[in-house]
């Protein structure tokens, strides 16, 4: 049913989407919109000035000029681009490598698809950045990475500089394989203690080859010392899985773990103190709001969903208040999709945590914008509404909390890449275009037989 | 004698079934003449303007003399070229269908235990075209038709897909056809599609780093070995690592087989990292997406002339109106635009099925814009210099080798015939199909017909496609299969020839007979083996 209705949904983007992405080449003014700003008090029919890709200025009554392009928002919505902690679009091929069991040295950088469809869905939802990374079969996995969605441009050009590089794991049923089930797929570990125990042993051999390494510089300088009496020796082998382990290992990576469950939640965290291991949030972790003193204490975020609960045996035992009362309790809580069709409509799901959990319209919106930006590591530039950050911007008819809210325009980089008036323009000529084409297309062959008669 | 000689085919097919067969009656008229002059004829270049009424002379295989106004050596037989245009002959800059390599039967027991070779995996760089190249008189008839008289070979399946070589379609001795051996190492990005590692494309890229770095890490410490083997542990030996070594260290040229504009960025990557000699074949036809990247990675691409959309593409995730149309209109100018951006380019017949759809396609390029001696370059002198033949092939000079399409009319537009194709200075006249004199067929076989020879009482299928008067098929007996085009139909009889290869041999049949319904009756004659009634039987559906 679902892929039906994206497919139905891609044959209507077609116009649209080549429509995207017009620059303001001047200073660009959005005026009188009511201004979700998530690190202030909203403003009511302000004005945000952008210039190049930057927002310079947010207040009232802001002064237009010659050079500046005025954008009359009408009394519209306007909120920091929403931003999806946990996603796995844009990635070409299987998004999980299921052939080992730690794939520290894949990268999906390696394998981004600019041209994957959902990049533009997500605009269409107000979504600006993304985290994308692989799947949840292996333990320590490979590498993620935070995208812009600048729609048209290259793989390159959408990677979001200065973003720290992310460590994809995960703990519980998908690296012990529950859910992986099938014949030929035996492979350890078979419980939770082992996949914990897996990591362990891999951190001990990724300690170990650093070791080899700093061996061999060792000897290598007391070779080139010796003026050619001691031969230089061989250097280690040079080995992408472990040199991956030792970047988790010296914090160079982010670590983003998938759990669902509190006690492997509390064991990780307590190895990862051990190692020395930046371990910044917890994928899904429902059971979160079980263990929020021990989530500040080592201040482990959580990238949750606002509903699925109870739809696999490891995530029982949560429930539609979780990321309401984690978030209450001071842990930091993002909202997240993993999912192409959920990514369009995060506001909804923000909404629920107001309307089951009880949380505040302001924190609700942080759990889309300045939150998964503190996660993600790129809350210098984006996840709210102040002078100096990217015009990353996300406009709706209502307030993006109201059920019936519709995104009307996403901003990357003081860029228009999505405007719904815009778009639906170009689809109805683009339908009236294809009408008159059928309808040239039957004229001749109608004469034709005319004249034959 | 009648009786002597059904006696001597009835031995003949039982050594053929035993595997013994010999062919001493297998000589061909090509051995006979070896100087031949073309005289009167305009040889068109790849480059510069073409020369009129020119002589071309052939000797031992080679082009001995070109040019205006050159003397007939007295020994030569003459072709009068007055009314035909000489090109050199073309080369398939990569292809797959000589190539028969052994049909994998996939061992279900490998899915439960999970314990999967290297082969499952893709990652065969000792698989050598060489070993498993099918060359025949008959495939190479196909391929004289639309002008090829050289190409190289590859496995094409996997990741580390194979070693290629090259081949000129001049002998169906594999040995003697050979130009060039373990030329280039393929590379795709293909996973295998079994839950083994690398399974994934990000796998496959993290896979090929490391074992480019592994080859290069072996090779040294080899190398350390061998030259002081006092106070050094010896590497383990690794046959992929040491067949791997020539390419990982750019020394020799890998082929990347590239599905889209993607593959092709992690290419040049790779190849950037690596510091690979390197050539990207652009099976997805997105070359030119990425005309900068390529142009400063100062990149060699093989076209290829299938024009389907790759489905990443934005037009696949569109729908099949919008795929269709980019198909017709949208990736067949590819090559046109590299070729205009200046980026070498020669032609692949990857993605098409025979010699017949790969000019098709080629001539599809040049209607959508590629001027047509940039398509003759791409299939002659810029294939030749991509891997190193140019100084033996791609032009018709004297000292190179004698591979010529003498042809009416252009070839690289629609309607034109090879009349001659020469294979290394053999002369092979490609007869009109329907010139035959004939009468209107009253009949049509097309369709599967079991076939029994009545003194060897041997079984085997024939599945012919009969147009109008012109027959071709294909042979499936216990030996293999077996095409063969250029039958002819007249009235209610059919005639066709075909080369088949039984125990090590290649064996001409020449096969007539008279149709009547659904069953057909006559004689195949083997050479000198003599001939063998037969019966044939057309299997219902």
């Amino acid at each position: 049913m679902k892929k039906y209705w994206i497919l139905s949904l891609a044959g209507l983007l077609i116009l649209g989407l080549s429509a995207t992405g017009y620059a303001a080449e001047k200073s660009l003014l959005l005026k009188n919109a009511n201004i979700i700003t998530a690190s202030g008090e909203n403003i009511a029919g302000g004005d945000i000035l952008i210039q190049g890709t930057k927002i310079v200025r947010v207040g009232k009554n802001l002064p237009a000029g010659l050079d500046i392009e005025v954008i009359d928002l009408a009394g519209r919505w306007v909120m920091p681009g929403i931003i999806d902690s946990h996603s796995h679009i844009a990635v070409e091929g299987d998004v999980n490598e299921m052939g080992d069991l730690m794939t520290s040295e894949v990268d999906v950088r390696d394998v981004i698809n600019p041209e994957d469809v959902n990049i533009y869905y997500a605009l269409t939802g107000g979504v600006t950045s993304i985290h994308t990374m692989h799947g949840s079969a292996n333990p320590i996995g490979g590498k993620g990475i935070v995208l812009k969605m600048r729609w048209g441009k290259s793989a390159q050009e959408m990677i979001f500089q200065g973003a720290p590089l992310t460590s994809k794991w995960a703990l519980g049923e998908n690296p012990k394989q529950t859910n992986f089930q099938g014949p030929g797929r035996a492979r350890y570990p078979k419980s939770r203690m082992g996949v914990e125990a897996a990591i362990r042993k891999e951190f001990e051999l990724a300690k170990d080859y650093a070791r080899q390494w700093k061996d061999y510089e060792k000897k290598l300088e007391v070779s080139q010392n010796s003026k050619g009496k001691i031969p230089a020796p061989l250097p280690p082998k040079k080995d992408n899985r472990l040199e991956g382990i030792a970047d988790i290992l010296n914090g160079k990576l982010w670590v983003r773990c998938h759990a669902y469950q509190s006690e492997e939640m509390l064991s990780i965290m307590r190895l990862c103190q051990e190692y020395g291991v930046k371990l910044v949030c917890f994928e899904h972790g429902l059971e979160g709001y079980r263990i929020t003193n021990e989530l500040v204490k080592y201040g482990v975020a959580i990238s949750t969903f606002a509903d699925s609960w109870a739809y696999k045996w490891e995530a029982y035992n949560t429930m539609p208040q979780a990321a309401a009362l984690a978030a209450k309790r001071g842990v930091l809580v993002a909202i997240n999709s993993d999912d192409p069709e959920r990514m369009r409509h995060l506001f909804n799901d923000a909404a629920k945590t107001v309307r089951f959990g009880g949380m505040s319209e302001a924190e609700a919106i942080k759990t889309l914008t300045i939150n998964p930006a503190k996660i993600m590591g790129i809350d210098r530039w984006v996840g709210t509404i102040e002078a100096g950050k990217d015009a990353d911007l996300a406009v709706f008819n209502r307030h993006p909390l109201d059920p019936y809210t519709v995104c009307m325009l996403t901003m990357v980089d003081g860029k228009v890449y999505f405007d719904r008036a815009r778009y639906l323009d170009d689809r109805k000529k683009g339908e009236e275009e294809k009408k008159k084409k059928e309808a040239e297309a039957k004229t001749p062959k109608e004469k034709k037989n005319g004249a034959e008669v | 004698m009648k009786k002597a000689g059904r006696r001597l085919i009835v031995v003949f097919w039982a050594m053929v079934l035993s595997g013994l067969a010999f062919s001493t009656f297998l000589h061909s008229d090509e051995e006979l003449h070896k100087v031949w002059a073309v005289k009167d004829v305009k040889i068109v270049r790849p480059a510069g303007p073409a020369l009129e009424k020119a002589t071309i002379v052939i000797r031992d295989g080679l082009f001995e003399a070109v040019g205006v106004g050159l003397p007939v050596p007295p020994d030569a037989e003459v072709i009068d070229g007055s009314n035909l245009t000489a090109y050199p002959g073309l080369i398939d800059g990569l292809g797959q269908s000589l190539l028969k390599l052994p049909e994998e039967k996939f061992d279900m027991a490998k899915f439960y235990s999970g314990e999967y070779t290297d082969k499952d995996k893709g990652i065969t760089p000792d698989l050598r075209a060489y070993d498993y190249v099918n060359l025949t008189k008959s495939v190479f008839e196909k391929y004289y038709r639309y002008g090829f008289t050289a190409a190289q070979v590859m496995p094409d399946r996997g990741i580390l897909t194979g070693r290629s070589s090259i081949f000129c379609l001049s002998d169906p001795d594999r040995a003697k056809a050979l130009l060039l051996k373990d030329t280039c190492l393929g590379i795709g990005f293909n996973s295998p599609r079994v839950m083994v590692y690398p399974s994934s494309l990000m796998g496959i890229y993290a896979y090929l780093k490391q074992v480019f770095q592994d080859s290069a890490y072996f090779k040294m410490n080899e190398s350390r070995w061998l030259k002081d083997m006092t106070g050094i542990k010896r590497p383990a030996y690794n046959s992929h690592f040491e067949n791997l070594a020539d390419y990982a260290s750019g020394k020799k040229p890998v082929i990347f087989l590239c599905r889209n504009q993607h593959d092709i960025r992690r290419a040049l990557n790779l190849a950037a990292e690596f510091k690979l000699n390197f050539v990207i074949c652009d099976l997805g036809n997105e070359a030119s997406a990425v005309i900068p990247e390529l142009k400063k990675a100062k990149a060699r691409v093989l076209c290829t002339v299938g024009f389907k959309a790759p489905v990443t593409s934005l037009y696949s995730q569109r729908g099949k109106a919008e795929r269709e149309k980019a198909e017709k209109e949208v990736y067949p100018k590819n090559p046109a635009k590299l070729a205009e951006a200046g980026i070498p380019v020669a032609f692949s017949s990857l993605g098409t099925d025979d010699p017949k759809s790969f000019m098709e396609g080629i001539l599809k390029a040049v209607e959508a814009g590629l001027p047509s001696d940039k398509a003759l370059a791409a299939l002659s002198v810029n294939p030749a210099a991509f891997f190193g033949l140019d100084k033996a092939l791609g032009t018709i000079e004297p000292g190179k080798i004698a591979n010529l399409i003498l042809a009416e009319g252009d070839i690289l537009v629609k309607e034109a015939k090879v009349k001659y194709a020469f294979a290394e200075g053999k002369k092979f006249e490609l007869k009109e199909v329907k010139a035959k004199e004939g009468e209107k067929p009253t009949v049509n076989v097309t369709g599967k017909w079991e076939f029994t020879l009545a003194q060897a009482g041997f079984k085997f299928t024939i599945d012919f496609t009969q147009e109008e008067a012109a027959l071709s098929g294909k042979m499936i007996s216990p030996f293999g299969a077996f095409d063969f085009t250029g039958g002819v139909v007249s009235a209610s009889d059919i005639s066709f020839e075909m080369t088949i290869s039984a125990g090590g041999q290649e064996i001409d049949l020449y096969f007539s007979a008279t149709v009547e319904g659904d069953t057909m009756r006559g004689t195949v004659v083997q050479g000198t083996a003599g001939s063998d009634e037969f019966t044939a039987k057309r299997i219902p559906g």
